[in-house]
């Protein structure tokens, strides 16, 4: 079976803590994170 | 879901199970000729903060004018003085800090001049000068400024366009409406932080802020049920602090203007006490207002504005909040006290005993 695939748009404070959160929770579970600018997590 | 690739220009289609929205928010900019023109900077991602900063490196930049007097406009004020600018800062309400009751507030544009920054206040922006496409000056509805470098700090808005387009439902001020588990209104499509709403635990309604305190959280909250767990975000009561120039600035729950809005009667004191025990060295002034419900005695906001050691005692305001407490009930909260840390009082205990006298 194919893995589940969670794609968040925005790679900053709120899109790379549920990435984070949910890979912890889910180890098997795929996921793509979109940034528009060069930089992620860089705000708080 | 399609994908433009920036770099190499590819454009693809991405398939998900479960999408998360969390673009953010978008500064506002006014829509004013001239406004695009160089030297006029918003700082609202890091790019545009170290564009800002390469204007100011490049030198030849004498007068900086700061339109905008919330906690980004005034931390860029001082971050201009600091540069070593002739500053001027414009603002269309009668104190900067709208966050806070213009008595907090009045602390808060005196600290900002006698750090040197030149205050035009009850002044709406009406337009910019420009020369080759560089701005050179900036026009209110009472004067024109001549200026170098302008920066922008109006407030932001939802980054919602593509959410919008998608047909995710929207709330308040165009930002994501979500449930308790951050899930937006269409299956799959979850969002968090500054393009989502959130809800006023003292209000009761749904609410938007764009905080990086707020986005961790609910981006927590929506990665723990897309991992299999369950989280709910249960809202928040408006808590955020800022330092200007010598002076820390903090605030937590509703404050008069919303408390007009909401029909809802209050009672208010402002104390002014010491950060530390009054004879200890270093002790410094912190001015504390509280806000609580006529009749009931419920807590409903409280602000802060003194020097170093005053901002973080907002947190105690914050949890009294978040708890539901009344005023009464906080004279017997039992917090620390040693002479290097508060007077025996603490501050915002005090303030709170004044407003019990009045109810
Ligand atoms: C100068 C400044 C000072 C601040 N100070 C504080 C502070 O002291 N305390 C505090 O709590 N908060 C502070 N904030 C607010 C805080 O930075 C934000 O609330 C926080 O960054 C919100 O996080 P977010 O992940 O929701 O959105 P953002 O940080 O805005 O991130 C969204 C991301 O999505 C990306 N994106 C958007 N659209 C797309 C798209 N279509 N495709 C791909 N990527 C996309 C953007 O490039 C961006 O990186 C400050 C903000 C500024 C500007």
């Amino acid at each position: 079976m194919a893995k589940e695939r969670l794609v968040i748009i925005g790679g900053d404070a709120a899109g790379m803590s549920a990435a984070s959160q949910a890979k912890r929770r889910n180890t098997d579970l795929e996921i793509v994170v979109f940034e528009r600018s060069p930089h992620t997590s860089f705000s708080a | 879901m399609r994908v433009r690739d920036l770099q190499r220009g590819r454009v693809a289609w991405e398939a998900y199970d479960q999408l998360v929205i969390a673009t953010g928010a978008v500064p506002i900019c006014p829509d004013l000729p001239g406004a695009d023109a160089v030297a006029v900077c918003g700082v609202n991602t890091l790019q545009s903060g170290i564009e800002l900063r390469r204007i100011l490196d490049d030198g030849g930049a004498k007068r900086g004018v700061v339109v905008g007097g919330g906690y980004i406009g005034l931390e860029m004020a001082e971050a201009l003085v600091r540069r070593g600018l002739e500053v001027s800062l414009i603002d269309r309400s009668p104190e900067v800090m709208g966050t806070l009751d213009d008595d907090m507030g009045q602390l808060v544009s005196q600290a900002l001049r006698d750090f040197g920054v030149t205050l035009y206040l009850e002044e709406a922006l009406t337009g910019f000068e420009t020369k080759g496409g560089k701005v050179t000056g900036v026009v209110t509805d009472k004067r024109s400024l001549p200026v170098d470098i302008v920066v922008l700090g109006l407030g932001v808005r939802p980054n919602t366009a593509l959410a919008a387009a998608a047909g995710v439902p929207l709330g308040g001020k165009g930002s994501i409406r979500v449930n308790g588990r951050m899930e937006t209104g269409m299956a799959g499509i979850w969002a968090a932080g500054d393009c989502a709403e959130s809800f006023h635990l003292v209000s009761r309604r749904p609410f938007y802020i764009a905080l990086g305190t707020v986005a961790n959280r609910q981006g927590r909250v929506a990665g723990i049920n897309l991992g299999g767990g369950y989280a709910t975000f249960p809202g928040v009561v408006g808590t955020a602090v800022t330092k200007i120039c010598q002076v820390e600035v903090a605030r937590t729950g509703l404050q008069e203007k919303e408390l007009g809005v909401l029909g809802i009667e209050w009672e208010s004191a402002v104390i002014k006490s010491r950060t530390k025990a009054g004879y200890f060295p270093g002790a410094g002034e912190i001015t504390v207002k509280v806000l609580a419900e006529r009749g009931s005695g419920r807590l409903l906001g409280g602000q802060i504005v003194g020097m170093e050691g005053s901002a973080k005692r907002i947190d105690t305001l914050a949890t009294c909040l978040h708890a539901g407490l009344t005023v009464e009930e906080m004279i017997n909260l039992d917090l620390g006290y040693a002479p290097p840390f508060s007077p025996v009082w603490d501050p915002v205990v005090t303030a709170a005993r004044e407003v019990v006298k009045k109810l």
